[in-house]
């Protein structure tokens, strides 16, 4: 009998334990179980507010070139700086650029001293040559004057010889003797006429050659004072020299430094303190009147809300500047599309990133639900909140159910699929991750 | 005739006990096999309840398909842990649902069959009455019929009641089982009629016979009906499997069948938890149980 009731006894501590182990079960059981929320479809349009990240593009850049063979001191910009006209870019070693413009001062000192030179003695040689010429005309009008003289000369000889004609009676000899005389008057004279007539051709040659030789020497004169005589890279050489000097001289007067003469964003710097400058561009930058552009990536869905033409809100990051401008093309590059923006003149100045905004609404769905109902099952699906007949009960639990997505946006998105219904609950919330045929219960 | 040969008398009855030690012994073997052999699935249930996971499926690999040659068993797990259990009694108020299921419905069972069957039982013991024999002989009968003989007369009486996926559906014809009766008949069978005559004499009317009689001296049969029919009801697969729908109104017995193969260490506990109850009604009806038994071999 004592062994019966230790049997019923222990019997009954088993019941008793089964008891209270049901309700620890249940409320493990119960404290476990996701917890979830629930909306019901509804009908209404998706406000998208479209947004990409993107860049701002300068089309133009202009270079500021290195004054070739001057040593860099400091360097005070960087890429990415903003610079205004006055800016300094760089500093210049003010000794090495003081030997440099004092070589220069001397090489062109030297030089006018000795184009000084050459000027004075074309002069001369000018001067000379007039003398030549005008000695060359007196002595050659002399000679022709000495020679018409005596032409002249033998032609009264020959009119008196003339008025000593004999007479007819007289005898041959004598008219022989006359007409001898008159033929040696006109060889004569005619003799003179063309040494008259020659010497005056010598004049003119010999003119013209003294003319020519002034010429010359005016001509020498005039390159020796013009610096014709340089040739063009003798006088282009001058001119770089004397364009150095007077940068260098300018250079000198700023303490070495190098100025900014436009305003802009700096793009690239490619000199360093310490080293030598080339003739190359030293710095490269975006100037403020140059053209700029928006580039941005936007993905297949947002595609389907931007089009061109769009006024879209442009923003740039670090400054509340903003501005409206419109979408110039689209274009499909490496599984996304590529959207330009041509900006307005003055429009992201000093911005290399922008972030481009739309806003859009669409027509009205039948079946808008918050976006985070939606999870990932192969597709896009949502959880649809259901009553089902299990061992402990008719209890809540989940389906999930895959829908095709139409629009969405950051809150909202708008589904479709023939078996859904405006009565269903869908989950929008849950403190766990769900999985398909999970019981759940109502957050409280 | 020549000089027979015979063996001393001591010698003879060495070999008589000899013969007799031997028998028993063998006797003793086949006996210790049978019953290993018998009793080798409830000795699988607490190691197995115990097994891990990693264990299990290693051992039972070529049962699961998954491996080549026999399945293996260790009655002592190498890596002994009590997830099992953790998971089942913490972690599975699936499990305790069906377990009250399970009580509820044996214990309406068993009231029902006190409340129809022992006076049942009493009136084919104490009455003779015309139509007794065939009456008794027609419970004999239904006793026989198997459960699936009765399959779809049942059910279409159930329905027209409105009963199907309903409890009482289950509890109902356990209730009006014949089988506790012919139990408690045996019983009060036992009691001499020259008792129940003097009572008679002395003025006890019947339910005096029977409350102060019957049911103290028949009380060895009707608890051997009892924890026969808690045995049986205990373990209802068929009947609420074919009668109740909804999953919520189960037995514990149909929850075995929800756990996969993969699950098996589970199962394991779970049957182990299925087993204590019994085991108690076993312990505290052992007594009765035997003599119940012994009133089944009796010839009326």
């Amino acid at each position: 009998m004592e062994s019966k009731k230790k049997l019923w006894q222990g019997f009954a501590l088993f019941m008793a334990a089964m008891l209270i182990m049901t309700y620890v079960s249940r409320m493990v059981w119960v404290s476990r179980m996701p917890r979830v929320r629930w909306s019901s479809p509804m009908s209404a349009s998706i406000h998208n507010k479209v947004s990409a990240e993107g860049t701002v593009e300068v089309t133009g850049t202009q270079a500021v070139i290195g004054l070739e063979g001057l040593l860099v001191e400091k360097v005070c910009v960087m890429a990415g700086d903003r610079m205004e006209a006055g800016t300094v870019l760089y500093e210049v070693n003010t000794e090495d650029l003081l030997a440099q413009l004092s070589e220069l001062e001397a090489q062109e000192e030297a030089w006018q001293k000795q184009e000084e030179s050459k000027r004075l003695d074309a002069a001369a040689d000018v001067i000379r040559a007039q003398e030549d010429y005008d000695t060359t005309v007196i002595e050659l009008d002399r000679k022709i004057a000495e020679e018409t003289k005596k032409r002249e000369e033998l032609m009264e000889d020959l009119d008196t010889h003339m008025f000593r004609i004999p007479e007819e009676d007289a005898a041959d000899e004598i008219w022989i003797a006359w007409a001898d005389e008159r033929l040696r008057f006109d060889r004569e004279i005619a003799q003179k006429k063309r040494m008259i007539e020659d010497m005056q051709l010598e004049k003119e040659k010999v003119l013209r050659q003294a003319d020519r030789e002034l010429e010359d020497a005016k001509r020498a004169r005039s390159a020796a004072q013009s610096g014709l005589e340089l040739g063009a890279s003798g006088v282009s050489q001058v001119r770089e020299r004397q364009e150095r000097i007077a940068l260098l001289t300018e250079l000198s007067r700023n303490g070495g430094r190098v100025e900014a003469k436009n305003a802009g964003d700096i793009l690239e710097v490619m000199i360093q303190s310490g080293m030598r400058m080339g003739a190359d561009a030293v710095l490269r930058y975006a100037d403020d009147t140059g053209s700029r552009i928006f580039r941005t990536v936007i993905s297949q869905e947002q595609k389907g809300m931007v089009h061109t033409g769009d006024t879209v809100r442009l923003m740039f990051p670090g400054s509340a500047e903003e501005a409206g401008e419109t979408i110039d093309s689209i274009v499909q590059e490496n599984g996304g599309y590529t959207v330009t923006i041509r900006l307005e003149p003055g429009v992201a100045l000093g911005r290399t990133e922008g972030v481009m905004e739309l806003n859009a609404t669409s027509e009205i769905y039948d079946f808008v639900v918050p976006v985070k109902a939606l999870h990932n099952d192969g597709g896009n699906a949502v959880y649809v909140l259901e009553e089902k007949a299990g061992i402990l009960g008719t209890e809540l639990c989940v389906r999930s159910m895959t829908v095709r997505l139409l629009e969405q946006n950051e809150e909202y998105a708008a589904i479709a699929d023939e078996l859904l219904s405006g009565d269903m609950k869908i989950v929008t919330e849950c403190d766990q991750e769900l999985e398909n045929g999970m019981v759940v219960k109502e957050w409280e | 005739m020549g000089n027979r040969l015979t063996a001393p008398a001591w010698a003879v009855r060495e070999y008589g006990k000899w013969r007799k030690r031997r028998r028993a012994w063998l006797a003793a073997f086949i006996c210790t096999v049978a019953a290993v052999l018998i009793c080798a699935p409830l000795l699988m249930i607490p190691g197995g309840s115990l097994m891990d996971n990693a264990e299990m499926k290693r051992m039972l690999s070529p049962i699961l398909g998954e491996g080549k040659g026999f399945a293996v068993w260790h009655l002592i797990p190498l890596y002994p842990t009590i997830s099992h259990f953790y998971r089942l009694l913490i972690e599975s108020p699936a499990f305790y649902r069906l377990f009250w299921n399970t009580v509820g419905m044996t214990a309406a069972i068993l009231l029902g069959q006190l409340a129809v069957g022992l006076p049942s039982a009493w009136a084919f013991a104490a009455f003779r009455f015309r139509g007794r024999n065939f009456l008794f002989g027609l419970y004999v009968v239904l006793m026989l019929l198997p459960f699936q003989v009765m399959l779809l007369p049942q059910y279409i009486v159930l329905q027209k009641l409105g009963l199907y996926n309903h409890p009482a559906a289950v509890i109902l014809p356990a209730v009006f089982s014949t089988f506790p009766v012919f139990i408690m008949y045996r019983g009060f069978t036992r009691i001499d009629t020259e008792i129940l005559e003097a009572a008679r004499l002395d003025g006890a009317g019947e339910w005096q016979i029977y409350f102060y009689i019957g049911l103290p001296l028949g009380k060895m049969g009707i608890q051997a009906a009892m924890v026969l029919s808690f045995l049986e009801y205990w373990n209802l697969v068929e009947q609420p499997m074919a009668f109740l729908e909804e999953q919520a109104k189960w037995p514990l017995s149909l929850y075995l069948p929800q756990i996969t193969i993969g699950q098996a260490g589970f199962a394991f506990a779970v049957a182990v938890m299925v087993l204590i109850p019994a085991l108690f009604v076993f312990a505290l009806g052992q007594d009765a149980l035997e003599e119940g038994i012994a009133y089944i071999g009796v010839k009326t």
